[in-house]
């Protein structure tokens, strides 16, 4: 197994892990839980010992860090940090805490690249946890306020120190909400991609870029932390 | 002159920002460079010079509640203090700002706005805006097109533009034209990487009114108090006994000694914030045992004490080989003639003619148990570290 997995046994299995460096799209339609599948390698990354950056746009840092409370003791809490977008763009004045770093809003590219470099000083060069994966939710909300070109070029520097670092990146973009031009634009950064879908009913889930041929589509529910894999297609 | 609110910078920069200059900040992106922008407004505002920032990407409160976490008030101020609002129409809020740009991505709405805020005051007036972001939104050519105007505009009357830019990977045409032509002076804000960024430092690129250009110096921000130059390692060497341990103590707001009957068996380290400079000082054991230690901790260091106890001639030979261990990589240093206080303490010049000193080497006469001399004898030595670059 590579140095990174995703804490999902039949998919892990099939790709052989994620090796370090890799920068991975997680894409599908809106209602598909990719935002708890973030959470759940989260919370897969924190219990193999190793520690996490989450850039958010949606949920404040206080909800989240409240959200894994329930399935993570303090000390394992201490090795997330979440870059909140949100709290202050509402208006609302807030200081750095240990575990949650604040940026103006989410238009605030040059702010939310500091504070994740800060997580990753703290991480990897201060307290020595030689692994940490950055996750972006959403990459679709940071485009509501910017364009492709921007974005594009603040993806660029930091998918870039993912790979030096030797960490991983997961980006969240949702299907449907961007012209096909900007998808492809931003697949370039992403050689990995990790696409759910729904048949209405039903979740399911693969994973292109990682090992030699695509995972076959695999059904999925998610309970609480864990990505439970229904057998069937 | 304007300053930038950083006394070492303005130093490099020849007193300040004459007037009808134009500076760029050119802020490499992960690096805490945005602050800089801050500390030039809240400086000009305390000496009563009328300031305007244009928000973009921040809620305009916010941004004033910047300064508090910094521990600065600027309500007193406040009637000096102007915000020309972008943000706020971009999110589709309203504003209760005096200058309110409707359509941010329109950049004849930003230019007709701050024109009219350049033109409402007079010429004892500094505009700091974020320039990449303008660009973001606007696009690249017909934001520099308008800036170059503004920048007539100011040297005409004097007027300062402070721009903050994050060097995002724009064309590399586009980088060096903003690096090298339209503006006065440029200050490189970067970090020092392996893996991730650990250090950051500033650096004066260029600056058309004065030649100080090349001076490369280390940062970090703390809260409250903003950028302190910072020193990551200085080490306080020295025969056994001569009061490295009280040195450290005597400087240090935070201080720890490993050891063990009064003599130190491992190291002292120290945390030393002075004068908008901070420092983190290791101090050696005295002890010959120890040597492996002392090498160790040489390494990486940015300067060295070397303290002596004034009374003991004899323990010259051994910090003259103290001093050579430590310094294999030509650190600047400086000599610490500690235990002035005490009968038949050498002076500084004799200790100079005895110990064979190098003329430009400060020999410093302290008192390590009673803090006298510690703290002049810190300024020289990071003065020292900071020429050496
Ligand atoms: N009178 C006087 N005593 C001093 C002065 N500086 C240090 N001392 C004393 O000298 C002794 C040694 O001081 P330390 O600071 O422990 O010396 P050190 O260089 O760290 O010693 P080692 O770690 O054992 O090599 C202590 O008793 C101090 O109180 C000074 O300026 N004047
Ligand atoms: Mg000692």
């Amino acid at each position: 197994m590579l140095d990174y997995s995703l804490g999902i046994p039949e998919v892990d299995e099939i790709t052989g892990g994620v090796p370090k460096g890799t920068n991975i799209m997680l894409l599908g339609p809106p209602l598909t839980g990719k935002h708890l599948l973030i959470r759940h390698i989260i919370y897969h990354t924190i219990k193999e010992g190793d520690s996490a950056v989450l850039v958010s746009t949606r949920d404040t840092g206080d909800e989240i860090i409240e959200w894994f409370s329930e399935y993570l003791e303090e000390e394992e809490r201490s090795r997330i940090g979440i870059v909140d977008c949100v709290t202050k763009s509402l208006g609302k004045n807030i200081h750095d805490k240990d575990v949650v770093k604040y940026a103006s809003s989410p238009v605030d590219l040059t702010g939310i690249g500091i504070k994740i470099s800060q997580f990753f000083e703290e991480f990897i060069r201060r307290r020595q946890i030689p692994k940490t994966i950055l996750c972006i939710d959403s990459v679709s909300t940071l485009l509501m306020y910017t364009n492709i070109q921007t974005l594009f070029r603040f993806l660029h520097v930091f998918t870039g120190r993912v790979k030096l670092a030797g960490a991983i990146g997961i980006y969240v973009v949702d299907e449907g909400m961007h012209d096909d031009k900007s998808i492809n634009t931003l697949k370039q950064l992403f050689p990995a991609v990790f696409e759910v879908k729904t048949d209405g009913e039903e979740n399911h889930l693969r994973i292109l870029g990682l090992g030699s041929k695509p995972t076959p589509w695999k059904r999925y529910e998610i309970d609480g932390v864990e990505v439970v894999i229904k057998s069937g297609e | 002159m304007v300053t930038t609110g950083i006394p070492k910078l303005d130093d490099y920069l020849g007193g300040g920002i004459p007037p009808g200059k134009t500076v760029l900040y050119y802020n490499h992106p992960g690096v805490e460079g945005d602050i800089f922008i801050i500390h030039a407004l809240y400086h000009n505002i305390l000496a009563g010079r009328k300031s305007i920032y244009l928000t973009l990407s921040s809620d305009p409160q916010i941004f004033r509640e910047e300064f508090m976490s910094l521990g600065w008030k600027i309500e007193e101020h406040a009637e000096k203090f102007i915000l020309i609002d972008a943000y706020s129409s971009l999110i589709g809020a309203t504003s209760g700002e005096e200058y309110v740009v409707d359509n941010p991505e329109d950049i004849g709405n930003i230019d007709r706005i701050v024109r009219r805020a350049l033109d409402d005051s007079d010429e004892n007036l500094l505009l700091c805006c974020p320039l990449s972001a303008i660009m973001d939104l606007c696009g690249v050519e017909e934001t520099l097109k308008v800036v170059v105007g503004w920048n007539n505009m100011v040297g005409d009357r004097g007027q300062n533009i402070i721009y903050h830019f994050t060097a995002w990977p724009y064309p590399s045409e586009v980088l060096e034209r903003i690096k090298e032509e339209l503006f006065n002076a440029v200050i490189e804000i970067g970090g020092i990487r392996e893996r991730v960024i650990f250090g950051q430092y500033f650096a004066v690129v260029k600056a058309d009114w004065t030649r100080a250009t090349g001076k490369t110096v280390l940062f970090k921000v703390v809260r409250p108090g903003g950028v302190r130059l910072y020193i990551p390692k200085i080490l306080v060497t020295g025969p056994f006994n001569a009061g490295k341990s009280s040195f450290v103590r005597a400087l240090s707001t935070k201080s720890v000694s490993v050891d063990r009957n009064n003599t130190t068996v491992a190291l002292d380290y120290g945390h030393v914030d002075h004068k908008g400079m901070s420092a983190d000082i290791f101090g050696t054991p005295g002890q010959e045992r120890f040597d492996p230690i002392l090498r160790m901790l040489s390494s990486e260091a940015m300067g060295i004490f070397l303290v002596l106890d004034s009374t003991r001639p004899r323990d010259f030979e051994r910090a003259k080989k103290m001093l050579e261990m430590a310094r294999s990589y030509g650190l600047p240093y400086i000599i610490i003639a500690n235990k002035q206080d005490l009968d038949g303490a050498l002076s500084p010049d004799e200790i100079r003619r005895r110990f064979n000193v190098p003329d430009d080497v400060p020999i410093v006469p302290t008192i390590a148990t009673e803090k006298k001399g510690v703290f002049e004898a810190f300024e020289l030595l990071v003065e020292r570290i900071m020429e050496d670059k």
